[in-house]
């Protein structure tokens, strides 16, 4: 068999799972994700955390994340546009802007103010060549090259208190974006909201973690059976060993190219 | 066909969670500073309820495993002086002390002392490398200032919202009995709350809500703190 011919491509697990505190509470999971493959094996994820203290964050976490791939899926990108650095900057930010208007406008239909819905925000775009991440707030995106590095693409962004971040309708939110492109083949790439963050990084060198990552990235490279891979991860980040140390809402998004 | 069972099994029989491994990172820390005033005018009742208060802290913060891990509590009492009784412990390791009420009210240099330790204690915090949370100091008092010149109070008074403002603290004011609420509420940003009879325990059930909705909540700014049943503004 001649396996030159077989072009790699994405194979993704995503999953959304509600906190300890939040079921305790009898609370929605206020996180929200969303992620499509696009023909040129273009692969957008989003991941959103809705803020613990605004009402509706669980909306505005599922609006903004729909609102961006709706948007990046229509824009008739290919790898060859990718390799424009300009337009990948503004492919993204024209995201995160289109999620800011439409989480805004969401507030306005339900007499609400945009804080009601305040979530973070983490924007990917990857191909076999390149990675770039937007985030406003918290959370973490990372990638593993071709020589099993993984490269910290976005850090969480919290301020001097680790439960108080920024968050994309708050006032300036946008101009602050962490924006980030990598130029190198890659073979993975993980997303995650801060409920995992203590898990996934080592935070005194403020780098992720390989222990965490690989197994996982390894895990979605060889899942044939989409639907008992999602379960098993779900069942994951269910599991004792995870709520034991974190009671909050958690969101992971990996992805492998493989053949 | 038999090709598929294999990785199906393995995947079965291996969980995730036998293979990734998590990082070893401190669990941040939300730092909780009780600032009480024992003067001569808490003995008897009131200061009886304030010990049982801080026994059902305890419990109460013991019940949530993570908050026990995560919320430091420090004691300082101040009366005609000004005494760190408890420095900062995880509510694992808190045992409350049993106080006793005697002399003035020295609130000005109470404050003070309060927001020395947290400033310290957010040095050591970063020296380590720990995370943490805006730390609050919870006061309570039967009173008003007492026995200390103006200066010192006008001082705390202006440190107090200068810290307030700068988000480097939340400090919050509770009054019981004939606590002179007015006075009160020129000294703190936060308005001051009338404890309801001697509810200390009912009160620190809401302080351990409060601060374990805290130390697992994200927030923009403000804490949405549980409903208030123990008091009145």
């Amino acid at each position: 068999m001649d396996t030159s011919k077989q072009i790699p491509h994405w194979r993704v697990l995503a999953a959304s799972v509600c906190g300890t505190s939040h079921l305790k509470n009898q609370q929605l999971c206020q996180d929200a994700h969303h992620f499509s493959i696009l023909p040129d094996n273009i692969l957008v994820a989003a991941v959103a955390d809705g803020a613990g203290s605004a009402k509706l964050g669980k909306v505005g976490a599922m609006i903004a994340t729909e609102t961006v791939i709706d948007y990046l899926s229509i824009q008739g990108i290919t790898q060859r546009t990718l390799a424009d650095d300009n337009l990948v900057r503004s492919l993204l930010m024209e995201a995160m802007l289109a999620a800011y208007k439409a989480v805004e406008e969401e507030a306005i239909a339900c007499n609400k103010k945009p804080q009601d819905l305040a979530s973070t925000l983490i924007i990917t775009i990857a191909t076999p060549l390149m990675a770039a991440v937007a985030q406003i707030g918290d959370g973490l995106a990372v990638a593993k090259d071709t020589m099993g590095n993984l490269i910290a693409l976005t850090l969480p962004d919290f301020g001097e208190y680790i439960n108080e971040t920024i968050f994309l309708v708050t006032p300036g939110a946008l101009d602050t974006a962490q924006v980030r492109l990598w130029r190198e083949a890659i073979v993975n790439v993980g997303v995650l909201t801060d409920g995992l963050q203590m898990l996934a990084m080592n935070m005194s060198v403020r780098a992720p973690h390989k222990p965490f990552f690989f197994p996982l990235f390894d895990f979605v490279a060889s899942a044939e059976d989409k639907t008992m891979a999602k379960e098993q991860l779900v069942r994951f980040l269910r599991s004792d060993r995870i709520t034991q140390r974190t009671d909050d809402d958690l969101t992971l998004i990996i992805a492998a190219l493989s053949n | 066909m038999d090709f598929n069972i294999t990785p199906k099994v393995m995947l079965d029989t291996i969980g995730l969670d036998e293979v990734v491994e998590f990082a070893e990172n401190p669990e941040p820390r939300c730092p909780c500073v009780l600032l009480l005033d024992t003067s001569g005018s808490m003995q008897g009742e009131a200061i009886e309820a304030l010990n049982q208060g801080l026994l059902s802290l305890k419990d109460e913060l013991n019940n949530n495993s993570l908050a026990s891990r995560r919320v430091e509590v420090a004691i300082i009492t101040f009366d005609s002086n000004v005494n760190v009784v408890q420095d900062f412990v995880t509510a694992d390791q808190f045992n409350p002390p049993i106080l006793t009420g005697q002399g003035l009210t020295n609130m000005g240099a109470g404050i003070h002392k309060a927001l020395d330790i947290i400033q310290e204690r957010k040095a050591q915090y970063r020296a380590n490398g720990i995370a943490y949370y805006r730390p609050w100091v919870f006061m309570i008092t039967d009173g008003e200032p007492q026995g200390e010149l103006d200066h010192t109070i006008e001082q705390a008074t202006q440190r107090l919202q200068t810290d307030e403002a700068n988000k480097r603290v939340a400090f919050f004011t509770v009054g019981v009995e004939n606590a002179n609420m007015s006075r009160l509420s020129q000294i703190a940003v936060r308005t001051p709350l009338k404890l309801k009879g001697l509810n200390f325990v009912e009160m620190f059930v809401w302080l351990s809500a409060s601060m374990s909705a805290v130390s697992h909540s994200k927030v923009e700014e403000q804490v949405a703190l549980p409903p208030i049943g123990w008091g009145t503004v």
